[in-house]
């Protein structure tokens, strides 16, 4: 998994890719939750995961928690096929909330 | 981009489940000796990647004992059995180790661990495997059990469960580390239609949302029907048929269509051998009964 | 008659099957304890079990035996005159023998039979499967802690019985028989030197590991005797064996230990 974190006009993006797995989730909850601590909102970018497992699943779900608790916007962005799978699957898929572009996004702020 | 279906992808990687042909496990040439007794006699079965495999059978048959061997928990007399890519009769331990954490087992009874709730059960794997932190391993047990409707119940303890809670606990416990391979044993059983149609459904879902290859034993026909891609079908520890359902329910082999359509098998009238046999006990061997 | 011998023949060879493998689950244990990371909680949790929880039983019966010991040797040595000796005798009774012994089988009897039983009943309900099936080491999980937690805490156990045993022997002695405290208390301690000490916390050592071992093999390898294929019955089966086969090593190997220590 490669992550990379770039500040944005109001909010952070964080943009994954690669595998999403029990090897690197620790390394993303950490990632999301540094970032909000900041006191940043957070897009998060799914469009290029190949995979993502419940672990990486639970550490975007930690992350929301921590959002709504710092009352910090927070999203997935371009959730690809394979990662809305697993959301249905998971039943979280209304849980999220969604977006097709950091502009609109943006927009919600 | 890694495309899941590459088969040139190493076997560790987490969208890759085949051993290169699509298949996930390889069965050849099988057999299972008790004593004098064959329980397996050279079976022969594919097991295809990201697809649900049912193996039906009637009571007997040899359906458990095959999947005993498939888990390494019993050793073949003789035969291969390649899971991933790995050859399992002559795998080190550590290859073994490295295999189940990759696979998921819900068993017959559940066999939920009696000492720990609902919740600690299910989490085990990740204590015992993993570095996770304390929220995550909290928040992955919590999605488990609510994607078998369990969430009030963490912290409930197995034996206040009832047989459907338990077959469901030990649905979420089997995929837990979201393993590759998942197996099965009489998920159905003992459950009333609708738990084991909703059962069916996840089992679907499973396939579907996580890619995983499914191998389901069963003599639920219903289920077995709903859920298979492929189906195989043992007799006296040997496959009848295997194919799609369609093609199973094509078979015109009289003991698929005994099975398919609940007739029980002819007796043979025998009217001197059934009177030595209520009398006597005298049981002659060959006699029609279940094979055990 | 040949009947008998085929039943005599099969029961010898199924002992001797049974204790290779208690001897084999043995050296896994070891093999476990050396490799893997240890977790403590699993262990404290059965030394709570063995240990604290043994504690009431212990104390009561150590009192009691005590309060024997002096009772009965108190009428031995009055007859050659010497009831100063009754420290001394109930002292190195207590220390040498029934100390590690009696503490022993009380842990039989209480942990030793529902170790057996637990273990028993995971291995027929495929709990045991389950956790080779999740990777996880069913010895090192399920047998080890309760090993190791034999090897801390019956010796303990055994110190309190000791101890206790000593008041008791004190009570029927010196407040029932009038015996002169001093020559109580100094003939114990004149008496007990670091080599009975010794003695007593080698044996309780041995008979720690014995007890849970076999009662853990008992159970764990329910499956591979005829027991293994009659559910519930088959696991109180296993645990009568159980009891009786750690009492039986208990004794024998008090003797054992005891003649190579001589």
């Amino acid at each position: 998994m490669k992550c990379s974190l770039t500040a944005q006009e109001g909010f952070d993006l964080l943009k994954l890719s690669g595998e999403v797995d029990l090897n690197y989730s620790p390394r993303l909850r950490e990632q999301i939750l540094a970032s909000l601590k900041e006191g940043h909102a957070l897009l998060i970018d799914l469009a290029d995961v190949s995979y993502i497992d419940s672990s990486g699943i639970a550490s975007l779900v930690e992350g929301f928690q921590t959002a709504k608790t710092a009352k910090l916007a927070y999203g997935l962005l371009n959730v690809s096929v394979t990662a809305g799978q697993v959301l249905t699957l998971t039943r979280l898929d209304k849980i999220f909330a969604l977006y097709d572009s950091a502009e609109q996004f943006r927009q919600q702020l | 981009m890694a495309d899941t279906n590459d088969s040139n992808n190493s076997n560790n990687s987490p969208g890759n489940h085949s051993s290169g042909n699509g298949n996930a496990i390889e069965i050849r040439d099988l057999v299972v000796d008790y004593g004098p007794r064959r329980i397996l006699n050279n079976l022969n079965l594919d097991i295809p990647a990201g697809k649900i495999n049912v193996i039906m059978g009637r009571s007997g048959a040899g359906k458990s004992t095959l999947l005993r061997c498939i888990l390494g928990l019993k050793k073949p007399t003789s035969g291969s059995i390649r899971m991933l890519g790995t050859e399992l009769t002559t795998a080190t331990p550590h290859e073994v180790n490295s295999l189940r954490k990759q696979m998921g087992v819900a068993f017959q009874g559940g066999a939920l661990f009696s000492s720990m709730t609902v919740g600690e059960n299910i989490q085990l794997a990740l204590r015992e495997h993993t570095n996770l932190d304390e929220s995550t391993i909290r928040i992955m047990t919590r999605i488990k059990l609510d994607m078998v409707n369990m969430l009030p119940f963490e912290n409930l303890m197995p034996s206040e469960l009832s047989g459907g809670m338990t077959k469901r606990a030990a649905l979420a416990r089997a995929t837990i580390m979201d393993p590759k391979l998942l197996f099965f044993d009489e998920p159905s059983s003992g459950l009333d239609p609708i738990t084991a149609a909703e059962l069916d459904e996840l089992i679907l879902l499973l396939k579907q949302g996580m890619n995983m290859t499914i191998v389901v034993v069963t003599h639920e026909l219903e289920s077995a029907f709903k859920i298979a891609d492929k189906i195989s079908i043992m007799h006296g520890g040997e496959f009848l048929v295997m194919g799609g359902p369609d093609d199973i329910r094509a078979c015109q082999d009289p003991i698929v269509q005994s099975l398919l359509h609940r007739t029980p098998r002819e007796s043979r009238v025998d009217t001197d051998a059934h009177l030595r046999a209520l009398v006597n006990g005298e049981i002659e061997p060959g006699a029609s009964g279940n094979i055990e | 008659m040949i009947k008998l011998l085929e039943n005599l023949g099969s029961t010898v060879l199924g002992g001797i099957e049974q204790t290779g493998r208690t001897f084999n689950l043995l050296l896994i244990v070891l093999w476990e304890i050396v490799h893997s990371p240890y977790k403590f909680y699993p262990i404290v949790r059965q030394i709570y079990f063995i240990g604290a929880r043994s504690m009431s039983l212990i104390i009561i019966s150590g009192v009691t035996i005590g309060m024997v010991m002096g009772l009965q040797f108190y009428n031995i040595l009055e007859r050659f005159g010497s009831v100063n000796l009754l420290g001394a005798g109930v002292a190195l009774g207590v220390i040498r023998e029934l100390g590690p012994v009696i503490t022993a089988l009380m842990v039989v009897g209480r942990a030793g039979s529902s170790m057996c039983a637990e273990l028993g009943i995971m291995r027929i309900t495929e709990q045991v499967d389950a956790l080779e099936c999740m990777a996880i080491s069913p010895v090192k999980f399920l047998v080890a802690p309760k090993v190791i937690a034999g090897l801390i805490s019956v010796p303990l156990l055994t110190a309190v019985f000791n101890f206790v045993a000593l008041f008791g022997g004190y009570f029927v002695g010196v407040v029932m028989f009038n015996v002169p405290e001093g020559s109580y208390m100094n003939g114990m301690i004149d008496a007990v030197e670091w080599d009975d000490v010794q003695l007593s916390l080698v044996k309780s050592l041995i008979f720690g590991v014995l007890v849970t071992l076999i009662s853990c093999a008992k159970g764990f390898y329910m499956h591979l005797s005829k027991a293994g294929s009659q559910g519930a019955e088959g696991v109180s089966f296993v645990t009568t064996d159980a009891v009786v086969a750690s009492s039986i090593a208990v004794l024998f190997s008090d003797f054992l230990i005891g003649a190579l220590m001589q």
